[in-house]
């Protein structure tokens, strides 16, 4: 019976291959595509479109209102001769040297801090440090202008009554607004902080137990077990903290009225924006775009590169 | 499938005829008006833009005006430059200031052959105003919307320090305390802004134990000013000389940035950035009660917000033996690429014309046609009932600084943002300890390279 209508499906489907028709297969390879189409629709469109044309306009002088001509390499020359960009790659690395390492090693301590059997009411802390995350960055900055004000700022406030007669003017005196840039960043570690969270607690207990069982002190456990197995999720924060710097733009760009035009605010991207929308200087600010672009592209697999020496992945034996 | 397709083409194509039916029908010429460079995106002013609109088409059976207004005036300036790069341009952008202007400059028509065909009477207008727009690329508008540089002040805190009121007539004297009468200039406004300036303990700034580093209530303030403007109101400069190409930071630029630095860091009676972003002093320096006087553009009426205290408005003080009030003027351009230049003049003239008191009343402005000013004078006066002193908003445009605070130059966005840095240096915590002169001499040479990158 079986054979039978196999036979028979099969003779009715060279039927009707012969006859011009699609296979089951073929059918459901054109409702997927079809299905598919609006995401690669718009991916080609809205990303890789814009993306080749922003290479293109990179080796022009295209300026908006007026005829693009090709200038081959001369924007890209002049990434390394205009004062503005050099002094803007200069501000995102400061600041990126002083922000990665409190940016993945704050939530670090947070997690520990949460994931200690000592500490009481952890729920209510998770969700305390996890909630700035979720208040949109536009407010968020906006209150933390307020907060970090060097004269009726909560910040300065509080100094002040403990004693420090001239506390730092956060946002105005460039020695300290990379400071109050940094205070500002660590508001958002929540998603960190709960990812290296997620992750100790998946470490084997058993691992604990043998170390105890051994003599290892509650610093030596941290340093030896839990340190190595939550490595992944480090590198993953790292390198997400490392692209999140290249792309840094929303706080300075929010800040840009209140600390006004202030060099150590000029970042990488915010330099680039006002070379797009505020010089009309597109094919410029599309070689920045490409050279940014480029650097996080390298500095993602440097990172990934040294990975090999830190990271410990369970079950490949590293 | 191929059907299908024909089916999808067909359904496609009847849609589209359905959008374009009415216009084609009609074989009007489509006009497009951008709204949002300058003011003109509040709620309110979108309602009256579009019922101007509505009462245009409905007006007459030739043109179809179209408006299209910017989310808001932040993100204006892109949506311009990506509908000119997107080769869709609008044929009308307005009102628009001198700067907003600037940033696309070298794309605004010539009005000049449009209003000789028109016959447009251009002599409605104070010449002075007219001669705003005249440039070397002809005439690029027609004066609109103008407002004055004026000093705002808070009468309750003069009668609260028992001084007397600014005086409301140019060349008329300020009559000090103890009754002598003294020109009423930048030093004048000094003397008084120092009594004017207490801090938290109750102690004025001509007291040896006033603290600077906890004033409450502010002498006096260049309210949301930029460099060229506070620059300007010790007289206007042609810093950047367009035959020879050399840029020169004048005397009197010089000058008004020593009083600034002084006023800033010396004496104390103007509030620096950290004060001017304080909660303290929001929602504005003067809205907030506690800047006694500010020197700022008739639009600031805009934003007085709910101050309670009687304020007025005075003269700007004299440089030297002259008064120089900065002032921002704002009208309709049409650009360049527009296709159909003669229909977006007929409906310019409309919007100048028969709409300007409603556009000029939801603008909160002061219109440049001298055949309307009574009237929007009368409108402000109901709405700020504590003023009284609208008479001189008048006699200040007779004082407006030539050339113009937002003038054009080679450039022009470069070089903004570097008048800006500079403000941003003196107002910042860096700016007590600068070397002034040394500053300003580095502004010239910066704007010299900006302006020579251009040429």
């Amino acid at each position: 019976m079986t054979v039978a209508q196999n036979t028979s499906t099969a003779g009715v489907s060279s039927a009707q291959t012969r006859r011009g028709e699609r296979t089951i297969e073929q059918r459901q390879r054109i409702w997927g595509w079809v299905f598919l189409s609006p995401w690669i629709i718009g991916f080609l469109a809205f990303t890789l479109f814009p993306m080749l044309a922003s290479l293109y306009f990179s080796f022009t002088d295209f300026r908006i209102g007026e005829p693009i001509t090709f200038v081959g390499l001369r924007n890209w020359q002049r990434l390394f001769e205009d004062a503005n960009t050099v002094n803007a790659l200069g501000v995102t690395f400061r600041f990126a040297l002083l922000s990665v390492p409190i940016v993945v090693g704050f939530p670090l301590l947070l997690a520990t801090l949460l994931n200690s059997k000592v500490l009481l009411a952890k729920p209510v802390f998770r969700v305390l440090f996890y909630l700035p995350y979720m208040v949109p960055a536009v407010s968020g900055i906006f209150i933390w202008q307020s907060f970090l004000n060097g004269q009726t700022g909560w910040l300065n406030r509080l100094l002040r009554l403990i004693g420090i007669a001239e506390p730092p003017n956060w946002l105005f005196d460039p020695r300290s607004l990379t400071f109050g840039l940094v205070l500002i960043g660590l508001w958002g570690v929540g998603n960190a902080m709960l990812t290296m969270l997620a992750s100790m607690q998946g470490v084997p207990t058993e691992l604990y137990e043998a170390a105890e069982v051994d003599g290892a002190t509650p610093a030596t456990k941290w340093l030896r077990i839990t340190l190595p197995m939550i490595s992944p999720v480090i590198l993953y924060n790292l390198v997400l903290s490392v692209i999140g710097l290249m792309q840094y733009f929303i706080v300075p760009y929010v800040l840009s009225n209140t600390t006004r035009s202030n060099p150590e605010t000029n970042f990488f991207n915010l330099n680039l924006y006002r070379t797009a929308f505020q010089f009309g200087e597109m094919g410029f600010a599309s070689a920045q775009a490409w050279f940014i672009f480029i650097i996080a592209l390298v500095l993602t697999v440097a990172i990934f590169w040294t990975s090999n020496r830190w990271v410990y992945y369970s079950g490949e034996g590293r | 499938m191929s059907r299908k397709l024909i089916a999808s083409i067909l359904i496609v194509l009847v849609l589209g005829a359905l959008t374009l039916a009415p216009v084609a029908a009609q074989g009007r010429t489509v006009v497009t008006w951008f709204v949002g460079l300058g003011t003109g995106t509040n709620e309110q002013q979108i309602e009256i833009q579009n019922q101007v609109v509505e009462a245009f088409n409905a007006s007459q059976d030739e043109i179809e005006l179209v408006l299209n207004i910017a989310a808001s005036n932040q993100v204006a300036a892109d949506t311009l430059s990506t509908l000119i790069a997107g080769g869709t341009p609008p044929d009308i952008v307005g009102p628009v200031g001198f700067s907003g202007a600037n940033a696309f400059s070298g794309q605004w028509l010539d009005l000049q052959p449009l209003v000789d065909a028109a016959g447009y009477d251009l002599s409605q207008y104070p010449e002075s105003l007219v001669g705003l727009y005249q440039t070397p690329e002809g005439l690029l508008g027609i004066p609109f919307l103008v407002f004055p540089s004026l000093m705002f002040y808070n009468a309750d805190l003069f009668d609260e320090a028992d001084l007397n009121y600014p005086p409301a007539e140019f060349g008329a004297p300020y009559i000090m305390p103890d009754g002598t009468e003294v020109p009423w200039n930048w030093d004048t406004v000094a003397e008084i802004a120092k009594i004017l300036t207490v801090d938290a303990n109750g102690n004025d700034a001509t007291m040896e134990e006033f603290d600077p580093a906890a004033v409450e209530q502010f002498g006096f303030a260049h309210q949301w000013g930029s460099m060229r403007a506070d620059f300007s109101t010790f007289g206007g400069a042609n810093f950047y000389d367009a035959e020879t190409g050399q840029v020169t930071i004048p005397e009197n630029w010089r000058a008004n940035a020593e009083w600034t630095w002084n006023a800033l860091w010396n004496e104390g009676f103007m509030p620096n950035s950290t004060y001017e972003n304080s909660t303290l002093f929001a929602p504005t320096l003067f809205a907030s009660g506690r800047t006694a006087m500010a020197r700022v553009p008739l639009w600031y009426t805009c934003c007085i917000g709910d101050l309670e205290a009687a304020w007025d408005i005075a003269v700007v003080p004299a440089y030297g033996d002259g008064s120089y009030a900065p002032t921002d003027a704002d009208t309709f351009r049409i650009l360049e690429t527009s296709a159909n230049p003669e229909a977006a003049f007929t409906v310019l003239q409309y919007l100048q014309g028969e709409a300007a008191l409603d556009l000029v009343t939801v603008y909160g402005a002061f219109p440049a046609l001298p055949a309307i000013q009574e009237e929007s004078i009368a409108i402000k006066a109901e709405q700020f009932p504590s003023v009284q002193n609208w008479d001189i908003i008048v006699p200040s445009l007779s004082y407006a600084v030539a050339p113009n605070h937002e003038s054009d130059f080679p450039n022009f966005n470069r070089g903004q943002q570097r008048f800006a840095d500079f403000r941003t240096l003196l107002y910042g915590d860096t700016g007590a300890t600068i070397n002034l002169q040394e500053e300003l001499d580095r502004l010239q040479a910066d704007l010299q390279a900006i302006v020579d990158e251009a040429n």
